[in-house]
């Protein structure tokens, strides 16, 4: 027997006692390190095993765990550190048997990684998650489990600190620091080396400042930072630990955002852009990362030099002005010396900026009232308009790309708009859209009629083909049933497609011939746009014939014939296509020889087979200069050289792809929606055409190849067909004054409902867009915030009257005080008896006459006297829900202490005073700040009426800077009337109070109206509050400072601002910033019509 | 009458005695000329109404010029003119007379409208609607069948001779309605409207009038025709064909057309920023240069 077969048998039933497995585990066990240790040191090895299992409850677990791991261990360790391993698992044994397992468990793969001298302080880190509940247990436990792969990418002093992490966030949630620790492994294995360390060092970060947030990035964080240049990780993370220790709880969502934005960055300028927000972090670490937030939006506007530039004035405002909250909105793009600078420096234009600039020109030009609108306001409309990125025009308003950023030069790409407004202005100033029916042009002659015919017949016979073959054949339409003269026409061709695309390729040549020739000045842009297109087409030799024929119709018309391709032995039908195209370009060309020209190259067209040539490329030529010249006389298809024509199969014909200042062309479309337009103004067009039927329309929507069939929904035509119909109706029901875009106006109405019913949704939205002050930054943020104005709603009748009847005193003593009021503006009045001054030549004159003895008059005084007043004021109610406010309630907190002596102690006293009050509140329900307003309301029309002024009276409420509301009770150009009196009834407190934009939004009809004296009076209880107004609810000094620079803008634009509040409490936040604004604080009705005409005449003087 | 007196170089002649010796260019828009010409004849006053710079001044000295023959004693040289720039301050003695002092004498002193009215002048009201309304008064009696004017001073009424016609003239643009005519005094003349010529005669004028080629005076014309269409719509009046000429007679000295149009057109006519862009945007892209 051997020493270890002794042993197992010795110690083999006290083992079993303990478990079933363990003399087994023991037997393994001992096999296992025989080899490594002598006698001796085998019997102390079993001894030390099994006191272990002795050693606690439960601590023959560890046992078991012992035996199993030894023989890997003793091969690593000697006889004395397995020893002082066992101690280690014993002392943590007395803690936990658990906990001391997965200790003994973990070694051996542990030790390929770590030193026998580390066993210790390995053990003691995990001890220390320990605190001897389950929890800690388990996540110590987890720590010796986890940790032997850790060890494999951390040092232990690493490991040390991820502990350190883990053991705070138990402080929160066992649970996520159990996730943490278990998903660390994997985490680090896959960071590279350099990168472990500061992960976990802004690990620790985010845990000191928002616990919760660890998990988010244990998750998250590894594949935000795969996006970021591999060399530049570690630095980002340094920089992002950095930032959290000093912006705290934003620390973690900054990274992420952040991490994001760097992603959308070329990997490299990772390097720059991390280099440049490190160089920023000091002064500001928020500007730092907002910088890189900002990065990609800025980066698609500008160069890197460019990019450059705009970063330096960032820096200076954060280094030289010392201005850390405005480098912070600079670079978070809300601040106005940020898109500024922005605009300044990006070639880029926006069509906001020049917008109002472009339609006076479209208006110029054309001498229409026309519109100029973003493409993405068309397509929303959906009549039949898809694509957002070329020019359009649906005759009455043009559509413009947003943006435009084609060339690397600002006043190229400011060009590239005027080429677009003028070549759309051009189809309304040279009468695209103005075709009429079999009427001959200038140099083509008509040969529509005869095509119709010829069509009406094809298409008969065709029928009745298909009825003998048992088919239902279509139904034939009159000449005279079609909507349109361009659907007339249009019907005359087999191919609609086709013929769209020769109408439009001949039709944009002609209107641009025509804009050369009228505009000198635009036409050296014209011609580089046109290159610039010409050199963007798509290759011709792998077209099909027919397609690659109408391509290089196109390449002509851009002017560029040495673009085209077209086989040699095909080249007749080059030349006479050619020519024909060069008829429209001739002076005096009209539509109608459009049309006409179109139709010859309809004829050329068709009689080549839309089949792919396989020839090679070189075989296709660019043709002859001499073939390019006017044709004689229109070409008509069919005597092509059949012989010479490839066989193959005809593919679909496509139109190619329009440039984009052509853009899309949809005349029968605009000749649709002017014909409904003229219905629904009662005109009819040449009072010959009856109103369009539904059968109609129904069948110009469905045959019209200006709109793709893709746009349906499968199988339900009709219904879609009907939908889009109403769109159309709508559209061309609303005034094209209505749609117009205005400054920082937004045009989007109602429609965007939907609009389905009308009828119960009569109320008409208009959005407006406003800076708002950020006091802290000393800045704009541009656009800030939406102010949608709308009618108020009518309340009932008899508010108004009451109210007059309540108030019948004073409403009678603010009338004849207004009525003393004498206008303020003076003209000299001569030849007076009397009078403040002498006029010296009446004088001299009365002299002259007396001598001579005609009986003068002695009229020679003048006086100045006053004439007609030009004061325009608009009163500007605050309609949020603190002015639900009782005042009552307000007074009596000021007057309880009073009250309470009065009473002496005496309950009956008191109670008799209760019950008097309680009745008369119930007689007359307690008045609140809002009704103080509406009386005042009531009090002003009275008064304003009186004197003849013009006023407007608004009010405004909303949540948040999205949503300011916007009220017009009575607007400046409205005539006083029963509905102002009943919407002065309706004025309800509503929600809060954001007072900038609503400020800058009468500030802006203020602007609008004729008047030379103009005045704000903003009636408020002084508490501008609303979400996002201020850092915080509470805070108070943001939507102040915006308040006053909205009333300092009013100054600015020679508004006298002033200011009631009818506040008592002291919560008058506005108080503090009127030092130079008109102010004044009224707490009870009865004191407005005092202070009005006091008020009133100082506010109109001069 | 008093002939001319020769004062250090600058000729002094009394109003009535001044006459339009050579023919004044003027190009006929439609049958204005035809209209003044019976009108005339008929004794029916005239109204000329028209924006600022439409040809009306320039229209009354033409026809002055060109109504010689209906005057017998002076061969040959028009209708004497009497122009009459009407002022809030008017009064009736400026238009009618007054006496002056002379050494301890006065001496009386026909105002314009009597000296039209003896000498058989066409006397022309300039912006008629400046007047204040109890001078335009006075001039009821001069424009009825009576063609009468008291001179209420002196106590006299004085008759028209054959050849007096009173014209005025009237800009309705900028007018507010306060100032606008009364009826009474509008329903005393027949209305000749003016308004900016077409395209092409408005090139021919602005060709002869400045001497710049007759390519540069149409590119002018069509670009007044472009910012016309911007009246009401951001500007108040739309450019005159005075302006045109200006413009026409600086690109004709070699200012580049861009910078005559810019001085003379985009600048005068507004001082709003953004209807100045987009005005300029439309001269350049008629001008090249
Ligand atoms: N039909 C015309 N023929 C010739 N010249 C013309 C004509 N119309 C305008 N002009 C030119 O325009 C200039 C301005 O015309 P004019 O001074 O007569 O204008 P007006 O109508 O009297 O303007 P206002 O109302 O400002 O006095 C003339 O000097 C002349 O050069
Ligand atoms: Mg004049």
């Amino acid at each position: 027997m051997t020493l270890s077969a002794d042993l197992t048998a010795q110690y083999a039933s006290e083992l079993r006692g303990f478990g079933a497995s363990l003399p087994d585990d023991f037997a393994r066990g001992i096999e296992g390190v025989s080899p490594s240790l002598d006698e001796v040191q085998l019997e102390r090895w079993a001894r030390a095993g099994v006191e272990l299992a002795n050693s606690s409850l439960r601590s023959w677990e560890a046992a078991a765990e012992y035996f199993r791991a030894s023989p890997a261990v003793a091969r690593e360790l000697t006889f004395d550190q397995l020893l002082q391993w066992v101690d280690l698992a014993t002392e943590l044994s007395g803690r936990s048997s658990l906990m001391s397992a997965a200790f003994l468990k973990g070694t051996p793969e542990a030790l390929d990684h770590l030193g026998s001298d580390d066993l210790d302080a390995w053990s003691r880190q995990g001890d220390r998650l320990c605190r001897g509940n389950w929890k800690s247990i388990a996540l110590s436990a987890l720590y010796f489990q986890v940790s032997p792969r850790l060890l494999e990418s951390l040092p232990l002093d690493s490991i040390g600190r991820l502990v350190d992490i883990v053991d705070q966030l138990t402080e929160r949630s066992y649970e996520l620091a159990t996730t943490c620790l278990e998903s660390a492994p994997p985490i680090f294995a896959a960071l590279a080396p350099a990168d472990r360390a500061p992960f976990l060092a802004f690990a620790r970060a985010v845990t000191r400042a928002s616990w919760a947030d660890t998990r988010l990035y244990f998750e998250r964080g590894p594949r935000l930072l795969e996006s970021i240049a591999p060399g530049q990780r570690a630095a980002f993370l340094d920089l992002a630990s950095r930032v959290t220790m000093s912006v705290g709880r934003q620390g973690f969502p900054l990274f992420a955002d952040s991490a994001q934005a760097i992603a959308d960055m070329p990997e490299d300028d990772h390097e720059a852009l991390i280099a440049f927000a490190s160089r920023l972090a000091p002064g500001s670490p928020a500007a730092a990362m907002e910088f890189l937030k900002s990065a990609p939006f800025i980066r698609s506007r500008l160069t890197p030099e460019q990019m450059e530039q705009w970063t330096e004035v960032g820096v200076d405002i954060l280094v030289n002005e010392h201005n850390a909250e405005g480098a912070e909105a600079y670079f978070r793009l809300e601040s106005t010396r940020a898109e500024d600078t922005l605009r300044a420096l990006s070639a880029r234009i926006e069509l906001t900026s020049i917008n109002t600039m472009l339609r006076m020109y479209a208006k110029a030009l054309s001498g229409e009232q026309v519109s100029v609108q973003s493409t993405e306001n068309l397509v929303d409309r959906n009549i039949g308009w898809v694509t957002e990125s070329t020019a359009t025009t649906e005759g009455t308003a043009i559509y413009l790309p947003p943006f435009v950023n084609t060339f690397p030069e600002q006043q190229a790409n400011f060009q590239v708009y005027k080429v677009f407004t003028t070549h759309q202005t051009g189809r309304m100033e040279f009468g695209s859209f103005g075709y009429r029916f079999a009427e001959g042009g200038a140099h083509t002659p008509v040969t529509v009629t005869e095509r119709e015919v010829r069509r009406r017949e094809a298409k008969a016979l065709e029928a009745a083909q298909q009825a003998s073959d048992g088919r239902n054949g279509g139904s034939e339409r009159d000449a005279a049933d079609v909507a349109t003269a361009m659907q007339r026409y249009f019907n005359c061709f087999a191919d609609r497609t086709l013929i769209g695309g020769l109408f439009t390729v001949v039709e944009d040549t002609r209107v641009d011939a025509c804009v050369a020739q009228e505009y000198g000045g635009i036409r050296r842009w014209l011609k580089r746009l046109q290159e610039y297109e010409a050199d963007q087409r798509p290759a011709v030799h792998t077209m099909a014939l027919r397609q690659a024929f109408v391509e290089n119709l196109l390449r002509a018309s851009l002017g560029r014939p040495d673009t085209i391709r077209w086989p040699a032995s095909l080249n007749s039908f080059l030349e006479q296509g050619l020519g024909a195209l060069k008829v429209v370009e001739q002076r005096g060309a009209s539509v109608q020889d459009s049309a006409e020209v179109a139709a010859s190259l309809y004829d050329l067209a068709v009689s080549i087979p839309n089949v792919v040539h396989n020839l090679p490329e070189e075989d296709w030529v660019a043709p002859a200069e001499d073939m390019i010249s006017v044709a004689p006389s229109m070409p008509g298809g069919g005597e092509g050289e059949p012989q010479m024509m490839p066989n193959g199969e005809d593919l679909a014909f496509e139109n190619p792809q329009q440039p984009e200042f052509r853009g899309d062309f949809k005349p029968e479309l605009v000749q649709l929606l002017m014909k409904l337009k003229l219905q629904q103004d009662g005109k009819q067009q040449d009072g010959v055409n009856a109103p369009l039927t539904k059968e109609q329309l129904m069948e110009l929507l469905e045959n019209s190849a200006e709109i793709t069939i893709s746009e349906w929904a499968e199988g339900d035509l009709a219904s879609s067909l009907g939908m889009f119909l109403s769109n159309l109706e709508k559209d061309a029901g609303t005034p094209a004054g209505e749609k117009q875009q205005g400054e920082g106006q937004d045009d989007q109405s109602s429609g965007t409902d939907g609009g389905t019913d009308e009828e119960e949704l009569p109320m008409r939205i208009d959005y407006f867009y406003y800076d708002e002050w950020d006091f802290r930054a000393g800045d704009y943020r541009p656009r800030w915030t939406r102010v949608g104005e709308r009618l108020s709603e009518e309340g009932d009748d008899d508010y108004y009257d009451e109210t007059l009847r309540k108030n019948h005193g004073l409403v009678m003593e603010t009338r004849r005080q207004f009525e003393l009021m004498r206008p303020e503006s003076f003209r000299k009045i001569r030849r007076l008896e009397d009078g403040h001054d002498i006029d010296l030549d009446q004088a001299i004159e009365f002299i002259v006459d007396k001598r001579a003895g005609v009986g003068p008059q002695a009229r020679f005084y003048s006086r100045r006297n006053k004439i007609e007043r030009d004061v325009a004021v608009a009163f500007l109610l605050d309609m949020s829900a603190s002015t639900d406010e009782e005042i009552e309630k307000q007074r009596q907190k000021y007057d309880k202490d009073d009250d309470g002596d009065d009473f002496d102690g005496d309950p009956r006293k008191y109670f008799q005073w209760l019950a008097q009050r309680r009745a008369k509140q119930a007689l007359e329900p307690p008045k609140r700040i809002i009704d103080l307003e509406k009386e005042s309301a009531v009090l002003v029309v009275e008064a304003l009426e009186a004197i003849g002024d013009s006023y407007g009276i608004f009010g405004f409420s909303g949540y948040g800077r999205d949503n300011v509301e916007f009220h017009v009770i009575k607007d400046l150009t409205e005539e006083y009337g029963p509905r102002v009196r009943k919407r002065i009834a309706k004025i309800e407190p509503i929600r809060s109070t954001r007072m900038g934009p609503a400020i800058r939004h009468t500030i802006h009809k203020l602007d609008e109206y004729d008047a030379k004296v103009k005045i704000l009076i903003l009636v408020s209880d002084g508490r501008p509050q609303d979400h996002g107004y201020g850092r915080d609810r509470t805070e108070k000094e943001y939507a102040v400072h915006d308040t006053k620079q909205a009333l300092n803008e009013a100054k600015r634009n020679g508004i006298t601002p002033f200011l009631i509040t009818v506040d008592k409490e002291g919560h008058d936040y506005l108080k503090q910033m009127c030092d130079d604004i008109g102010y004044e604080v009224v707490d009870n009705i009865e004191s407005l019509p005092r202070r009005l005409p006091t008020l009133y005449r100082h506010l109109a003087a001069e | 009458m008093t002939t001319a007196e020769q004062t250090s170089g600058f000729k002094q002649l009394q109003v009535e005695d001044f006459r339009i010796t050579e023919e004044p260019y003027y190009l006929p828009i439609a049958d204005e000329v035809e209209l003044f010409e019976t009108a005339y004849e008929q004794h029916v006053p005239v109204l000329l109404k028209g924006p600022t710079g439409s040809g009306k001044t320039r229209f009354v000295e033409h026809m002055s010029w060109r109504l010689h023959r209906h005057i017998g004693n002076v061969e040959a040289e028009g209708v004497p003119l009497i122009t009459v720039a009407c002022h809030e301050d008017l009064t009736a003695s400026d238009l009618v007379g007054r006496y002056l002092l002379e050494g301890d004498d006065t001496r009386w002193i026909d105002g314009p409208i009597s000296r039209a009215v003896k000498a058989g002048a066409i006397c022309y009201l300039d912006e008629i609607v400046e007047a204040r309304k109890d001078t335009t008064v006075l001039i009821h009696p001069l424009t009825d069948y009576r063609r009468l004017l008291p001179v209420e001073k002196r106590g006299e009424l004085l008759e028209a001779a054959d050849g007096f016609l009173l014209v005025m003239s009237y800009n309705p643009g900028y007018q507010s309605a306060l100032k606008d005519l009364k009826h009474s005094t509008r329903q005393r003349f027949i209305a000749i409207e003016f308004d900016y010529p077409p395209r092409d005669q408005e090139a021919e004028i602005i060709h002869v009038e400045s001497g710049v080629d007759r390519d540069t005076a149409q590119e002018l014309a069509k670009l007044a025709e472009k910012v016309r269409n911007l009246k009401e719509h951001g500007l108040a009046e739309g450019v005159s064909t005075r302006l045109l000429v200006y413009v026409g007679k600086l690109i004709a000295k070699g200012i580049t057309p861009r910078r005559a149009c810019q001085t003379g057109i985009v600048w005068a006519l507004t001082d709003d920023v953004e209807v100045q862009r987009s005005i300029e945007e439309v001269v350049t892209s008629i001008f090249d240069e």
